[in-house]
């Protein structure tokens, strides 16, 4: 009796088995992208972003050398699901060698312990060709998590045909930015000034910054959190305004309503920043020549920026090419062939982190659509007066979840004391030090 | 006496081949993963320094992942917009399914074949291309139905958070409406036809047959349709997170399985996500059971 049911024990360990070798089949097999074995001495790595131009730097790269080959895979934008496909991905092991992250990602993916620190082999490539506002994005806890791509100061982009209908120049301050908006709004109902994109924290936090905010700050090893300063709050309140006055569109970001609104030339001005010039490009290719771009209106008159979006280059934890990885990242952060490539598109603008590639990526940059003007000094020139000492959170992706929710139910104001207060629950929570 | 042996043996061998392919799936699709849910629900990773760069672990937590998410608003107000849901939704949609099958049974329609394939065709849709079908016909300037809405005085906002519920239910209500008519249509076509007969020679009108008879009769149909209903309703998912693509006052937890989803992939928190997975899948248990309960007590009461 015992023998028999030890039998069919066995019958089903059997089928167990076979399945289980099934399973692994399938797992190997798809995890063999990111193996990749070396074969006759090319290092294969991959590369997974979703910024315009990134097949373009990829198949340069790989034509200006043939000990590397970096196979690229494009993937969805960060937080509309990039982000969490390379999470899972590092989770699983089958993260790929390189990956773009935007600047106010990389302290959490750092802190999560998702990427690898490059100090030991690419600390002196960040110190030795990138600004100090640049630098202080990937170098996090004496550590360098990333080798910068972009800068992205902003700049306010208007319709110069439309403004010159309305007798509106481009504003120098918030006030004359307000005064043009009612201007907008009186002379055509169905016009306004610009958008503003209460579903994009990344906004409001270049704006808060602009105005001297500093939602994060380090003392010593501890973390202050203050999304509630003077600063923030004056420019929360201001787009709250403006948006109940119904001033600006309150609109989601590149949907289609704002999309149809820029087409239909019922949306004069882009609140962007330098990477908007290609963007803006591709979404209305038809007002060609009708555009300009001008620095970013401030508070007193003095010159100030933010930095709205930006992003590095990244190694997932997980990758053991670490040496190919950054040959690759090098010639992305610091070659005027790269961004060469990239800008080939048309429909990229991105503005090199590495101060001496201005000169060299303005001219694959084609101005047409901006009536020639040189947007690219235009945008470098901002990079100076960036507020210097912002820091992005130990988990900013959280954080601007929970301030997206609250700015879509509470007024603007409001939703920063609602960030304030998960904020330091959250970082508490992860088990790390407040100060204060 | 060996032959006997053999046999049973055999027959034994036989019982353990078939099931096997059952069991194995079991194990591997349904035990491990619950297994593995409810060992994830007791860590929480945490990061290492005073300042989170000196890399991350996991620590363990006991219950503390199942205490924050009971403990958490938005948690519990993703319960409070399912309730509601539930309460428009389920009577909605299969009072509606019903009362379409009990037309389509009675001999009043004509087209039959075309009435069904019509009804049903709205569930052969993957709900992921309905719902963004649904999102365009929600969106003002693109969508020719608010702008007909809006010409005929009935300007409604299907983006306004306070009713937004209604958009979801509406795009719920549209999928499933026909696949539960289906199945009531079929279940009518087993009611005897000789128990409708009697039910016209003693004087019944078809209102009356379709209520007092048709109705009790298909019973166990409506019973398990509201099962799957209840356990389909309280996964809701793909509707309100394509609707809050657009509404801009909607929680990114509007419903459960979306505080999961953002505990998950967002902020990477699984063991919360785990922990708030294994109370929503007992919530659904328990209401099953309810249901099922329920289903057969008035089931038996009407037969006493």
């Amino acid at each position: 009796m015992k023998h028999r049911t030890l039998r069919s024990a066995a019958a089903v360990a059997g089928a167990v088995t076979s399945l289980a070798l099934l399973a692994a089949g399938c797992g190997s097999s798809g995890s063999d992208g990111s193996g990749g074995a070396d074969s006759g001495g090319v290092t294969e790595i991959t590369y997974w972003s979703w910024l315009t131009g990134a097949q373009e730097l990829t198949d340069a790269f790989n034509k200006s050398q043939s000990k590397i080959k970096v196979r690229f895979e494009k993937i969805p934008s960060g937080t509309n699901g990039g982000y969490d496909k390379v999470v899972n991905a590092v989770k699983a092991g089958n993260a790929p060698d390189v990956v773009n992250l935007e600047y106010n990602a990389l302290p959490e993916f750092a802190s999560q312990g998702l990427i690898q620190d490059i100090g030991d082999k690419a600390g002196s490539t960040v110190t030795s060709n990138f600004p100090a506002q640049i630098q202080n994005l990937v170098t996090l806890g004496g550590k360098t998590w990333a080798l910068p791509r972009d800068a992205a100061p902003q700049v306010f982009y208007y319709r110069k045909d439309l403004f010159a209908k309305h007798n509106l120049k481009a504003p120098k301050t918030w006030d004359d930015f307000k005064a043009a908006a009612e201007k907008v709004k009186k002379a055509d109902k169905a016009s306004r000034i610009a958008a503003f994109w209460a579903d994009e924290p990344g906004l409001l936090a270049a704006l808060a910054w602009q105005a001297g905010a500093k939602w994060y700050a380090t003392e010593g090893d501890a973390w202050k959190v203050s999304y509630t300063d003077p600063a923030s709050k004056k420019v929360a309140g201001y787009w709250n305004d403006l948006v109940k006055q119904d001033l600006v569109w309150n609109q989601v970001s590149y949907s289609p309503e704002w999309t149809k609104g820029m087409v239909d030339g019922k949306t004069l001005a882009v609140i962007g920043a330098s990477w908007s010039g290609g963007a803006l490009k591709a979404t209305v290719p038809a007002q060609s020549g009708k555009w300009a771009a001008a620095p970013m209106p401030t508070w007193d008159g003095t010159p100030a920026s933010g930095m709205l979006g930006g992003s590095a280059y990244a190694l997932p934890k997980g990758g053991k090419k670490a040496e190919a990885a950054l040959r690759f990242t090098t010639f992305a952060t610091t070659t005027a062939d790269s961004f060469k490539a990239q800008l080939s598109s048309g429909a990229s603008s991105a503005l090199p982190a590495k101060q001496d590639l201005v000169a060299a990526a303005k001219q694959f940059f084609d101005t047409e659509f901006y009536g020639g003007q040189d947007i690219y000094t235009l945008s470098s020139a901002q990079i100076a007066t960036i507020k210097p000492g912002w820091v992005w959170g130990p988990l900013q992706i959280s954080a601007n979840g929970t301030l997206k929710d609250a700015m879509g139910t509470q007024d603007y104001p409001a939703a920063l004391d609602t960030t304030q207060q998960k904020a330091v629950e959250a970082i508490k929570g992860r088990g790390l030090k407040l100060a204060g | 006496m060996v032959k006997a042996a053999t046999a049973a043996r055999r027959r034994r061998l036989t019982a353990a081949a078939f099931l096997a392919p059952f069991l194995v799936l079991f194990v591997v699709a349904m035990v491990a993963p619950v297994g593995y849910t409810i060992w994830m629900s007791l860590f929480r990773e945490q990061s290492n320094g005073g300042l989170g760069f000196g890399g991350a672990e996991r620590v363990f937590v006991g219950l503390d992942n199942y205490v924050r998410a009971v403990s958490d608003r938005g948690f519990r107000s993703g319960f409070a917009n399912l309730a509601i849901y539930c309460v428009i939704y389920i009577p909605l949609m299969l009072g509606g399914a019903l009362a379409l099958a009990l037309l389509l049974d009675t001999a009043l329609v004509r087209a039959r074949r075309f009435f069904q394939l019509a009804l049903f065709l709205p569930h052969a849709v993957p709900g992921l291309i309905a719902a963004i079908i649904w999102l365009y016909l929600y969106t003002p300037g693109l969508s020719p139905i608010v702008d007909l809405l809006a010409d005929g005085g009935l300007a409604w906002n299907f983006f306004d958070p306070d009713t937004v519920v209604i958009s979801v239910v509406n795009m719920a209500a549209w999928q499933w409406t026909g696949y539960n008519v289906i199945i009531f249509y079929a279940a009518l076509q087993a009611v005897p036809r000789e128990v409708l007969e009697a039910s016209a020679i003693d004087g019944a009108g078809s209102v009356t047959t379709a209520l007092r008879v048709k109705v009790p009769m298909i019973r166990s149909a409506v019973v398990l349709t509201t099962l799957f209903t209840v356990v389909g309703s309280i996964q809701l998912f793909t509707e309100p997170r394509v609707v809050q693509l657009k509404a801009q006052g909607m929680d990114s937890a509007w419903s459960p399985v979306l505080y999961i989803y953002r505990a998950a992939f967002t902020e990477h928190d699984y063991g919360l996500a785990a922990a708030a997975s294994l109370l929503l899948a007992g919530l659904a248990g328990g209401l099953s059971y309810a249901v099922t309960k329920f289903g057969n007590r008035t089931r038996k009461g009407a037969l006493a």
